[in-house]
């Protein structure tokens, strides 16, 4: 480096000396600057055999969970990962941009639903987790798999539950129409509201509201042979769409008042652990604090709408490696040989508070009656459908569910207009 | 230095001759441009060598014009206002115009989701995904083994037969193997055994091993990811080099380059994993023909100038209005009301539009809950009320910008001219619309302009409050009352079944940018400063 | 030639007006009101109007709670929880992203200044073939809609790391690069327009004295209009230190991060949000901006050109 940084020194003040920028003389400086770049080169080999380098992004939410376990994985294997927090909105959009320019990171922590994403942009590789799949909850491992073949390495698995204060309600119930005269009777009684369920003001919440339209029989996607989601098959708009719109309408401002457009995800939760209300439909991710707060929470399975079961959408979380990693056997090794273990994922429930994916860890958290709950739920979950048509779902979906909890429109009339312009999406 | 001053203001037929050879500082001069030159030039040589050392050689042709371009400028006599843009208009180029011929090279080709690298990375990546594994086909322990250079398998079945293997070479039984304490061949005659480092080291040979798992090759092939553990893959398509075709072995079907980007089947099939094609004028074609953007065109057309011209005139007079307010010489608090003025603008406008949203919120917000007692105004949610709000909440973010270059241009003023219109007698409000005004408005007349383009396609403030919203109810598009064409492109480009399609949204955006460009341009022809500018 | 033409003006309007403002020495509260209470009154009212909307964030930032919609709750809990949360975790440096911030700022609010001024100086003083297209160019730039920008911006970095690694990705250099290449754009603007207020007359006495071009830019020009200087650098601080999207992309590495890249990191999961912490976060980097703004008033404050314009 030296010879090199002083020669181009050198070099410019002369060529200001000599009026201009002699290329010649550049292409003979360039032979000592050319010793220069063989050696840098070489010595990033030697960085890799000696010292193997792998980056990981992962968002704020989920870096606790990592830290200490990346730590461990240096100290046993001397293979140090980078974990380069990166915000979550952003995060899969770059690792598209970058991957292809060799730049992008080794591995990248995430929801199961970027996968067709992902694997539409060709920007990950396939990891085949072996024996090693048996030993992970079904649901996660099916969560991870598109197209027939596995891209993840799962570690958690997230869905929705029905919070309730059990001091407002001591009893749980099982149908929607039992909540609500729950609510209404808890609410008489001077509780301020019913129900709570967050909501984006802009965009609706069908994320939240889906057990309830899965318990009247109107899934997002029907499924293919393989049990995976087929976006020909949009089963939003099959025969009893209208009766769920009907259902929403009738929950909505106009009606009953269970749903309201104006109480954010922030106003229920800070609602909720006022006392304000006996239910609070949400994720494990608001029970610590409620729980601070005094509230006595028990967490309820779903309940139903219809006469078929409430299923909610389970989030997966898992580790998927780049398909341009120059480093993929190290990154396979972390991913499936490390991360797989009992006690990682142990470690990792303690760090981050997510239900872990791997049946062993799980049974361990829970003893924790919440986890328990919350794992019996989603053993009736769904995956979220990682297929990129989702994409073209969601806007329309909560628009119009929006409007109906707002009393605006006929339910059928909407309903079917709402499918038919998400077909058109879906066509281009 | 002085030289070079042969061209001045043109103007000026009375400009001076060359009169001094030597002004005092020209040796000191000298010395700083030589220094500069001579720093630029050395880092400039340090990059064209990088460059030739890694073979780029249009760029080493271009930096090399670049270099000796600036070396020219600054070595010539006379260009004078090239000397002074030069330095400018070097990050400019590469860092603005470049953006912007790049957005325009992306809208003629399919970018997005889909189409997002080049070809051989796409047949990587299809290839990869291709490969199955055997269904109920058992799992092998490997060592890696190495002997002559070249990396084998070490094969342990689950029986506890051991075999090696390499790439070409198919497995054959090993005699002898060192067997390890978890049953798993660790060695064998003649064969050194690579310790992890070593894997690490070669980690990229040792993944693209593929091991014939005999002399059929549709018993399928054994390969190892992590070095530890292989198992038995076979692809479901095959990739024909000659041809350029996946062929699905299961089914038969070929798929072929369609020439849009993507494989194709016959019946129309696609495979998922395209890559990035040119496609001629076809975004633009669809930005013309697509339905959703033709719906409710005109009156996102209407709104989003309402609220490019209303944003930029609420944030001037209210910022103009505080700067001459707050320009008294002797006003106490002067100092402590200009930094309040300027705080709305040092925070992060994410964050302050967060804290807007809830205070509008209909049934919670301070706004109806405290300022107005308890009412139910839908701030955020009649059309209406909605455009307002948007507008207050820009007028909010924005005026302190406005309040900051107002008082900044107030103070440039010259103060004879006020002072000698003061003691005819002028009024404050005279002095301030007949003088004060045009004056300000020769300054700030081009920075009016460009905030108008800001807002013209603002798009954060309204995904923060409303998301377009709230929707048309007689279009059943996603498009409403506050979405501006930003936004809507948004929605379009990047909201469909087939994921964001960049191609499309840089088309669009190259339309809309020719519409603004075409008003800005015209608009700025009227300015005073424009007088100015063709004298 | 904006004094030659605005004083003819300025006469024939005080003429018409002449007595309206004959003296009153009696310093009555309406005489005060109407010279000064008034602007106090604004000041007040537009203080609110400006600080409210902060007073939820700063609330947030002392709640140990940390919300920063209720209505009703402001400042019902004041503690320090989240200003120690914020200094407290190794992943999250807040100091050193502080200091990061300031660096990049800092260099690339002079940075911006400079090219700006030299720009606008010879747009306002020099005429010369495409200055005009120059002028409009640079105008039609910023009107292009950046949706794709960052894109690009990430390629050309990427490619820049290839040649010169320590300007690329990664480096905070090659993130200040990126932001002087926004130099030349509304800030050349801003001071052109400025420059041209300045009188030419000026100029023309210099250069009858000797006085080179680079000694009248420095020493006249840049004096004159001092007071836009130094409002384009703490515009150009402001947006430099505030700025998100190309950050994140180019700065990966969370020990080189700038504040507002790594304060979002505290928010980026929608489901649970540390607004308290980033609230605090957001509090701590307004300080700097305003450190700054009481620093450069007094190049701001009126009476330092006046002289020198007579002069």
């Amino acid at each position: 480096m030296k010879v090199h940084t002083t020669g181009t020194t050198a070099f410019g003040r002369r060529s200001f000396a000599l009026g201009a920028v002699s290329v010649t003389a550049a292409l003979v400086l360039s032979a000592c600057g050319g010793g220069d770049a063989a050696e840098s080169s070489d010595s990033t080999d030697l960085a890799s055999a000696g010292a193997t380098t792998l980056t990981m992004w992962v968002d704020a939410e989920r870096s606790p969970a990592l830290t200490d376990v990346t730590a461990r994985f240096k100290e046993d294997t001397g293979i140090e990962i980078k974990l380069v927090t990166k915000d979550f909105e952003q995060v899969s959009d770059d690792f598209i941009t970058q991957v292809p320019t060799g730049k992008g990171p080794d591995l990248i922590v995430g929801p199961h639903d970027w996968l067709g994403k992902f694997v539409q942009n060709g920007v990950i590789a396939p990891i085949e987790l072996g024996d090693k799949a048996a030993e992970f909850q079904e649901s996660s491992v099916a969560a991870m798999t598109y197209e027939g073949s596995t891209y993840g390495v799962p570690y958690s698995i997230e869905n929705i539950g029905l919070l309730r204060n059990a001091d407002l309600v001591p009893e749980p119930a099982t149908t929607m129409d039992e909540v609500i005269a729950n609510g209404k009777a808890a609410v008489e009684n001077g509780a301020e509201f019913p129900f709570l369920v967050g909501m984006d003001p802009k965009q609706g919440d069908p994320y939240h509201l889906y057990p309830f339209q899965t318990s009247m029989g109107v899934p997002v996607f029907g499924t293919d042979e393989n049990g995976g989601y087929d976006a020909s098959k949009l089963e939003l708009g099959n025969e009893n769409g209208a009766a769920f719109a009907a259902k929403v309408k009738e929950w909505g401002e106009g009606g009953a008042g269970i749903l309201n457009s104006n109480i954010t995800a922030d106003i229920a939760k800070e609602k909720f652990n006022a006392g304000a209300s006996p239910y609070f439909l949400t994720g494990p991710w608001n029970v610590p604090l409620a729980q601070e707060a005094g509230i006595n929470v028990v967490v309820d399975p779903l309940p139903t709408a219809g006469d078929q079961p409430a299923q909610p959408f389970i989030g997966v979380n898992g580790f998927f490696i780049s398909s341009k990693s120059q480093n993929s056997l190290a990154a396979t090794e972390f991913a499936l040989n490390y991360l797989t273990t009992e006690a990682v994922q142990d470690a990792m429930f303690e760090g981050g508070g997510r239900p872990p994916a791997l049946t062993a860890s799980f049974e361990k958290a829970a003893e924790d009656p919440i986890v328990e709950a919350f794992g019996k739920i989603g053993a009736d979950g769904v995956p979220m459908p990682a297929i990129p048509e989702m994409g073209a779902v969601w806007a329309d979906w909560g628009g119009t569910e929006l409007a109906l909890i707002k009393g605006q429109g006929d339910p059928a009339e909407s309903w079917a207009k709402m499918v038919s312009n998400v077909e058109a999406k879906i066509a281009k | 230095m002085v030289d070079q001053l042969d061209t001045p203001v043109r103007s000026r037929t009375s400009a001076p001759q060359k009169k001094t050879r030597r002004s005092p500082d020209s040796t000191a001069g000298l010395l700083a441009k030589i220094l500069l030159l001579g720093l630029t030039d050395a880092f400039a040589v340090y990059v064209l060598m990088a460059l030739f050392m890694n073979e780029k050689w249009l760029i080493l042709a271009v930096a090399t014009a670049v270099t000796v371009l600036i070396n020219w400028i600054y070595l010539r006599r006379g260009g004078l206002p090239a000397k002074y843009l030069a330095p400018g208009v070097l990050f400019l180029l590469v860092f603005q115009v470049f953006v912007v011929v790049y957005s325009g090279y992306v809208a003629f080709t399919n970018y997005g989701d889909g189409h997002n690298s080049t070809k051989e990375d796409a047949i990587s990546s299809i290839s990869m995904s291709a490969q199955k594994r055997v269904p109920d086909s058992p799992a092998y322990q490997v060592s890696v083994v190495e002997k002559d250079d070249v990396l084998s398998l070490l094969v342990t079945d689950p029986d506890g037969g051991v075999r090696i293997g390499t790439t070409g070479e198919p497995l054959e039984d090993v005699e002898d193997a060192e067997i390890g304490g978890t049953g798993k061949a660790v060695g064998a005659d003649g064969y050194r055994t690579l310790n992890f480092n070593e894997l690490l080291s070669v980690q990229q040979e040792i993944t693209a091993i593929k091991v014939p798992l005999s002399e059929d090759l549709d018993d399928g092939i054994l390969q190892t990811a992590d070095g530890s553990n292989a198992y038995v893959f076979k692809p479901v398509l095959v990739y024909d080099e000659a041809a350029d075709t996946f062929t699905d072995t299961e089914t038969g079907v070929v798929y072929a380059d369609g020439g849009e980007g993507s494989y194709v089947s016959d019946s129309g099939e696609r495979l998922p994993t395209g890559w990035k094609v040119g496609v001629g004028f076809e975004n633009f074609e669809r930005a013309f023909t697509d339905p959703d953007l033709r719906g409710p065109l005109v009156s996102v057309i209407l709104w989003t100038f309402t609220f490019a011209l209303g944003s930029v005139l609420l944030c001037f007079g209210l910022g103009l209005f505080l700067a001459l307010t707050f320009n008294h010489p002797n006003l106490r608090g002067k100092k402590i009301y200009r930094t309040i003025m300027i705080l709305p603008y040092a925070f992060p406008a994410f964050l302050a539009g967060l804290v807007w949203s809830g205070m509008l919120n209909q049934e919670f917000g301070f706004i109806n809950e405290t300022l107005f007692g308890g009412a139910d105004i839908p701030w955020l949610t009649d059309p209406w009320l909605a455009k307002f709000s948007v507008l207050l909440v820009n007028t909010w973010l924005g005026f302190p910008y406005m309040f900051l270059v107002c008082t900044g241009a107030l103070q440039s003023l010259p103060d004879d001219v006020n002072e000698a219109a003061r003691m005819d007698g002028a009024s404050a409000w005279r002095i301030f619309r007949s003088i004060k005004l045009p004056l300000l408005l020769v300054s700030t007349a081009p920075l009016l302009i460009s905030t108008f383009a800001f807002n013209f396609n603002n798009f954060n403030v309204i995904f923060m409050l409303t998301g377009g919203g709230p929707r048309f109810s007689d279009t059943n598009m996603d498009i409403g009352a506050t979405d501006l064409l930003i936004t809507l492109v948004y929605k379009v480009a990047f909201g469909q079944g087939s994921g964001r399609d960049y191609g499309l949204a840089s088309a669009l955006a190259v339309i809309i940018f020719i519409i603004v460009a075409v008003i800005s341009a015209v608009s700025f022809r009227q300015t005073k400063a424009l007088e100015e500018v063709n004298s | 030639m904006s004094n030659s033409t605005l004083t003819p003006a300025g006469k024939g309007t005080a003429e018409s007006t002449a007595g309206t403002v004959a003296a009153q020495p009696r310093k009555s509260f309406g005489h005060w009101f109407r010279d000064k209470g008034w602007r106090h009154l604004v000041g007040v009212v537009m203080g609110v109007f400006a600080l409210f909307p902060l007073a939820y964030v700063l609330s947030a930032a002392l709640s140990p709670t940390g919300t920063l919609v209720s209505a009703n709750g402001l400042f019902t809990t004041v503690a320090l929880d989240n200003f120690i949360d914020l200094f407290s975790d190794p992943q999250k440096p807040f100091a050193k992203w502080f200091m990061n911030t300031l660096i990049v700022g800092l260099i690339t609010s002079a940075g911006t200044v400079f090219l700006g001024a030299l720009a606008a100086y010879s747009f306002s003083r020099m005429r010369f073939t495409g200055r005009r297209f120059g002028l409009m160019s640079l105008m039609l730039l910023q009107m292009f809609p950046q949706m794709l920008g960052v894109v690009a911006i990430f390629l050309l970095l990427s490619g820049i790391s290839d040649v010169v690694p320590w300007l690329g990705l990664g480096s905070q250099t090659g993130l200040i690069m990126v932001y002087l290449g926004g130099a030349l754009g509304v800030n050349t603007y801003l001071m052109y327009g400025f420059f041209n207020t300045v009188p030419k007359s000026l100029d023309e006495a210099a250069r009858i004295d000797g006085a080179s071009h680079v000694q009248i830019f420095f020493t006249i020009i840049l004096r004159l209009v001092t007071p836009i200087l130094a409002i384009v650098g703490l515009l150009s601080f402001i947006t430099a230190t505030g700025e998100f999207l190309i950050a994140s992309i180019v700065l990966n590495d969370p020990d080189a991060q700038t504040l507002a890249v790594g304060l979002y990191s505290f928010v980026g999961d929608s489901q649970s949000r540390s607004w308290g912490v980033f609230s605090a976060g957001a509090v701590l980097a307004a300080l700097p901006v305003m450190a700054l703004f009481l620093f450069l008033q007094r190049f701001i404050s009126s009476g330092l050109t006046s002289g020198a314009v007579k002069g």
